[in-house]
């Protein structure tokens, strides 16, 4: 049996997202500064160490120092990162329309997939876009059916870490505190190339362009 | 004068009950599809006052007295209305105490008592409908808006709201009791009802409206960063759609790698068996138990040889019970011979058989009880009993005697 220290630290070091929807109990350790202390200690003899994102939502280990072989891996990964935004986005967009409550997801929302599937299969446009996100190369489905890419991009989104199931009897999935840091990504993006977003968003609803 | 007033209060509601059929489609639509009814019964309800034209070409509709007392009755979220005209209410307390006072000094106090009970009622309504608006912003926090369906026409709900809350503040400060205070001089009854029961009443709802003054500035804080976000997501959209070759900047080669991009890599791997270990003996035992055998070398295993096969006839197998079988029916034949009455024990006697006298016995009841009911009628069968020494209604079964009937 393994202390919560020994499971904090293997979840850091595995390259896992500590929140608090994914695992309450190992969150509530990493933010007493006590313990939070202790696992930096340990982090730092790997060359890591413990950084919060999104408001303190989220812990993930990062390089204390990078030379180049680390930053061979942080540039594959931010490669990744960046390609994996637009599939990820279309998806949040496209919950978003579904769910019809105008709510952006957020850390600890609740997905019922039947309730998704049945509003997706109503609406050919919903659906035409599921099918553009499912083929997506982070997503991978070759389903011609909305059930088949709906299943496909929940389990992907399981396996990145975006989203839990707490109950594997249902298809109920709540969304983590992963969700947060994605959400960080983009406006850090935004905010450091001044892409002001929010602004040709809003510009284009005026519009009418949008929706 | 009362009964006047009863009669015709009573003649309205009548009037209302009667018609509620015209009453809810007009609360329902907005107003009354006046082809369906009959024009005698719309100009009674328009001149009982419960049904109005705002101009000639419009069409009836409900007055709003009737509509707010729907909106009540059926707690409406329709009802976003807050009525707290504290002024006039005010203005009208005033003359009444002084109708009150001016009663009681000449010593009219059947006069006085009407003029206290209207303003007991003016009070009480006046604090009802404060409570009310209240009442209404919190049921409307309470569902976060959920009538209306984008976040955009939320934060207008929301903007609505405060600026409610800010009307009843304004009206509020219009209270003010050091003069209410003076009016009432000290008059026990009016000093009750407009020092105490108004300022505890003030108090109570100064306070709630602090309260929903906050809850709703976190309420717009929440929309207002849904609707960033989305405008975050959707901006982003679209601006990869407007530059398709659009790609962010590396970070990680910047000198100073920003935080959200530094996550080092997963460098834990599942660790190795140790079969040394005595104490995982148990699980690796049970581990190597589920691995299936797989022959990769097919070549090597035997095939099987051919064998003459030889058919045989299968052995034919007696029991032991087939034999008191036949047994018993031979003692059947020989009672249909003879069609003489032959006791079971005296036939086992008569041929030497070799059962047990109970098993014998138990199997010719067993033979006689199996026979097909037609059969059964051809033969009488009686049993000897004995009581059972100890236990009382049990019998002991000594014998059976069958004959041919």
């Amino acid at each position: 049996m393994m202390t919560q220290q020994g499971q904090v630290l293997e979840t850091l070091l595995s390259g896992g997202f500590v929140c608090r929807i994914s695992n309450e109990d190992m969150f509530n350790f990493l933010q007493q500064p006590q313990t939070a202390q202790q696992i930096e200690t340990q982090l730092n003899i790997l060359n890591r160490t413990l950084t919060k994102a999104a408001d303190g939502e989220v812990f993930f280990a990062s390089y204390l120092s990078l030379a180049d072989k680390e930053r061979a891996v942080l540039e594959r990964q931010f490669k990744e990162i960046t390609a994996n935004l637009l599939p990820l986005v279309e998806w949040l967009l496209l919950v978003q329309e579904s769910t019809g409550q105008d709510m952006p997801l957020a850390q600890g929302s609740a997905i019922r997939l039947n309730e998704l599937q049945s509003t997706i299969e109503d609406t050919p446009a919903l659906l035409e876009q599921l099918g553009k996100i499912s083929a997506f190369t982070l997503f991978g489905s070759t389903s011609k059916t909305a059930d088949g890419q709906l299943k496909q991009i929940f389990k992907r989104l399981g396996e990145l870490g975006y989203l839990v199931k707490p109950n594997s009897e249902k298809q109920i999935y709540i969304a983590t505190g992963k969700l947060e840091y994605l959400y960080e990504v983009i406006r850090f993006i935004d905010e450091t190339e001044a892409l002001s977003l929010t602004e040709q968003a809003e510009a284009a609803m005026q519009q009418g362009v949008l929706l | 004068m009362k009964d006047n007033i009863t009669q015709a209060g009573q003649k309205l509601l009548r009037a209302m009950a009667r018609h509620s059929d015209i009453i809810m489609q007009a609360y329902v639509k907005g107003a009354v599809d006046e082809g369906q009814h009959s024009p005698q019964v719309l100009d009674n309800l328009q001149s009982l006052g419960i049904l109005w034209r705002p101009d000639i070409e419009s069409d009836l509709r409900l007055r709003r007295i009737v509509r707010a007392l729907l909106e009540e009755g059926l707690s409406d979220e329709r009802n976003r209305q807050v009525d707290a005209n504290i002024g006039s209410a005010l203005a009208k307390v005033t003359t009444l105490v002084a109708h009150y006072k001016e009663a009681c000094n000449k010593h009219r106090f059947a006069e006085a008592e009407s003029h206290m009970a209207d303003l007991t009622e003016l009070t009480y309504a006046m604090i009802d409908s404060l409570k009310q608006g209240v009442r209404g912003l919190w049921s409307r926090i309470h569902k976060e808006f959920g009538y209306v369906a984008s976040i955009d026409a939320k934060i207008r709900e929301n903007q609505l709201a405060q600026q409610q809350v800010t009307d009843i503040l304004s009206q509020l400060e219009m209270f003010h009791f050091d003069k209410l205070a003076q009016e009432a001089g000290s008059n026990r009854d009016l000093r009750r009802l407009l020092v105490v029961t108004l300022q505890s009443n003030f108090a109570a709802v100064t306070q709630e409206l602090s309260l929903v003054q906050a809850r709703l500035n976190e309420l717009l804080g929440r929309f207002r960063e849904f609707q960033g976000r989305t405008r975050l997501l959707k901006g982003f959209v679209l601006h990869l759609e407007q530059q398709p070759d659009y790609s962010p900047q590396n970070y990680a080669k910047h000198s100073q790698v920003p935080n959200v991009f530094n996550q080092a890599q997963a460098i834990i791997e599942p660790a190795a068996v140790d079969v040394r270990n005595a104490n995982h003996e148990a699980e690796l035992a049970q581990i190597v138990g589920r691995i299936k055998a797989i022959f990769h070398l097919r070549s090597q295993t035997p095939q099987a040889a051919a064998q003459t096969v030889k058919v045989e006839q299968s052995e034919a197998v007696a029991l032991a019970e087939n034999k008191i079988r036949q047994s018993v029916e031979d003692y059947f034949c020989h009672i249909i011979d003879t069609g003489a009455r032959l006791s079971a024990l005296d036939y086992h006697v008569e041929h030497k058989l070799e059962f047990d006298h109970e098993t014998w016995i138990y199997q010719v009841i067993g033979g006689y009880e199996a026979l097909p009911t037609g059969d059964k009628a051809y033969f009488g069968l009686e049993k000897s009993l004995r009581d059972h020494p100890q236990f009382t209604g049990n019998k002991i079964i000594e014998d059976v005697a069958l004959w041919f009937s």
